[in-house]
C-alpha cells in the first residue's frame, strides 16, 4: 500500500520535472542555459520516474523484479548523462557558438588566452 | 519550386495509394496463420521462451544467415573501399578529462551489458545483433575518447571469421545429425535442457547461435568504425 504511494508520487515529481526541463528549452536564451535546464532536471525527471515505477511495481504487480532492474537503469543514467552533458556543452563552446549576451564574465576563454600567451602550444 | 511541389505531389498519391491498401486491413484482427502455431509450440520444439529469437534462429535460420551474410559483405565492402596502404588515425583533439574517465569507466559495464543481452537471446527481448551492437558501441566510445586508440587487429578480424564459421559449423553439424541445415541438434536430439525451460540452460542451440552472432556483429560494427575513423597519411 505505502509502497503504491511513494511510486505514485516519484513518477508524479519526475513528470513535473520533465515538464520544467521542456519549458526551460523553450524559455532558455543561450545553448549553454538551455543544456543547464535540459540535462539537470531531464536526469533528476528520468530518476524519479524510472525508480518510482520500480517501487509502484512492488504494489501494483506484486512483483520485486522490477525495483532491481529501474535502479540499475537510473545508476546508468546517472552516470552517463552528465558526461554527455559535459561533452555536447564543451563542443559547443569549441566550435565557438557565442554566450548569452547578458554573460557577464567568461574565465574560461581569459584562461585560454592566457595559456596561448604563456606556451604558444596548441 | 516546380520541382519541389511535383515531388510532394506524388509523395501525397503514393501516401494515399498505400493508406487505401491498408484501410482494407482492420487493425487488431486476428489474422494469424502460421505465428498460432508458433505461439503454441514454440516451447515445446525449441525450449525458448522468447518466441522471436527461436522464431529467427530456428524456424526461419536461413534468414539470420542471409542478415550475418549481409553484415559480413558490408564490413568488407567498407573495408574494400577505404583501403589505403598506410593508414592512421588523424584525430586531433583529445576528450576532455571527463570524458576521458567516463569512457574507461563505462567501458566494462557496456560490455557486460552486451554480453547480458545476447546470451540471454531466448528469454530477453535482444538477441545477437542488438548485443553486437552494444559491444561495438563501446568500442565506438573508446575510438571517441581517445586519440591513439585503436583495436586489436590481429584478435578481431579472426575472432570475426571464426564466430560466422561457428554458427555454419553448428548448422552443419545438424545437417548431419537431422538431416537439414540449422537443425536443432542440442534441443532436438541430445534433448539437453529439456527439463528447464525458462532458465539459462535451455533452448538448444539459441544461447550457442546467438553467442557467435553477438561477437561477430560486435567485432564488424567496430572494425566499420575503424575504417571509417582512419584516414590515409602519406609518407
Amino acid at each position: 500500500m505505502i509502497a503504491s504511494y511513494i511510486g505514485e508520487f516519484l513518477v508524479i515529481f519526475g513528470t513535473i520535472f520533465y515538464l520544467l526541463s521542456t519549458l526551460g528549452l523553450i524559455r532558455m536564451p543561450d545553448v549553454y542555459n538551455r543544456m543547464q535546464t535540459a540535462t539537470k532536471s531531464a536526469t533528476l525527471g528520468s530518476l524519479g520516474v524510472i525508480v518510482g515505477t520500480g517501487v509502484w511495481a512492488i504494489d501494483h504487480v506484486g512483483s520485486y523484479a522490477w525495483l532491481p532492474k529501474t535502479i540499475v537503469i537510473a545508476v546508468f543514467l546517472l552516470l552517463t548523462n552528465p558526461i554527455s552533458a559535459h561533452a555536447l556543452i564543451r563542443a559547443a563552446y569549441k566550435s565557438g557558438i557565442p554566450l548569452w549576451e547578458g554573460s557577464v564574465v567568461d574565465r574560461y576563454k581569459e584562461a585560454l588566452g592566457a595559456e596561448n600567451k604563456e606556451g604558444g602550444e596548441e | 519550386m516546380l520541382k519541389r511541389a511535383f515531388a510532394i505531389i506524388t509523395l501525397l498519391f503514393i501516401g494515399l495509394w498505400m493508406a487505401s491498401a491498408l484501410s482494407g486491413v482492420d487493425f487488431g484482427a486476428d489474422r494469424m496463420l502460421v505465428g498460432k502455431y508458433y505461439l503454441n509450440n514454440v516451447m515445446m520444439e525449441t525450449g525458448a521462451v522468447n518466441t522471436v529469437t527461436a522464431v529467427v534462429v530456428n524456424y526461419r535460420g536461413f534468414d539470420t544467415l542471409g542478415e550475418v551474410t549481409v553484415l559480413f559483405i558490408a564490413s568488407t565492402g567498407v573495408g574494400a573501399l577505404l583501403w589505403r596502404r598506410k593508414k592512421e588515425r588523424t584525430a586531433r583533439t583529445e576528450g576532455s578529462v571527463v570524458l576521458k574517465t567516463g569512457a574507461r569507466i563505462l567501458l566494462p559495464f557496456i560490455m557486460l551489458f552486451g554480453a547480458y543481452i545476447f546470451i540471454h537471446g531466448h528469454l530477453t527481448p535482444g538477441g545477437g545483433f542488438p548485443g553486437g551492437a552494444t559491444i561495438a558501441t563501446a568500442f565506438l566510445m573508446l575510438y571517441l575518447a581517445f586519440t591513439s586508440y585503436e583495436i586489436e587487429h590481429r584478435v578481431f578480424e579472426p575472432l570475426e571469421g571464426l564466430a560466422g564459421m561457428g554458427y555454419v559449423t553448428v548448422g552443419l553439424i545438424g545437417l548431419a545429425i537431422g538431416g537439414y541445415f540449422l537443425f536443432d541438434w542440442i534441443w532436438q536430439t541430445w534433448g539437453w535442457g529439456h527439463g528447464n525451460i525458462g532458465r539459462l540452460f535451455s533452448a538448444g542451440f539459441i544461447p550457442v547461435i546467438y553467442t557467435l552472432i553477438g561477437l561477430k556483429v560486435g567485432t564488424e560494427l567496430t572494425g566499420i568504425v575503424d575504417n571509417m575513423v582512419k584516414e590515409e597519411v602519406s609518407e
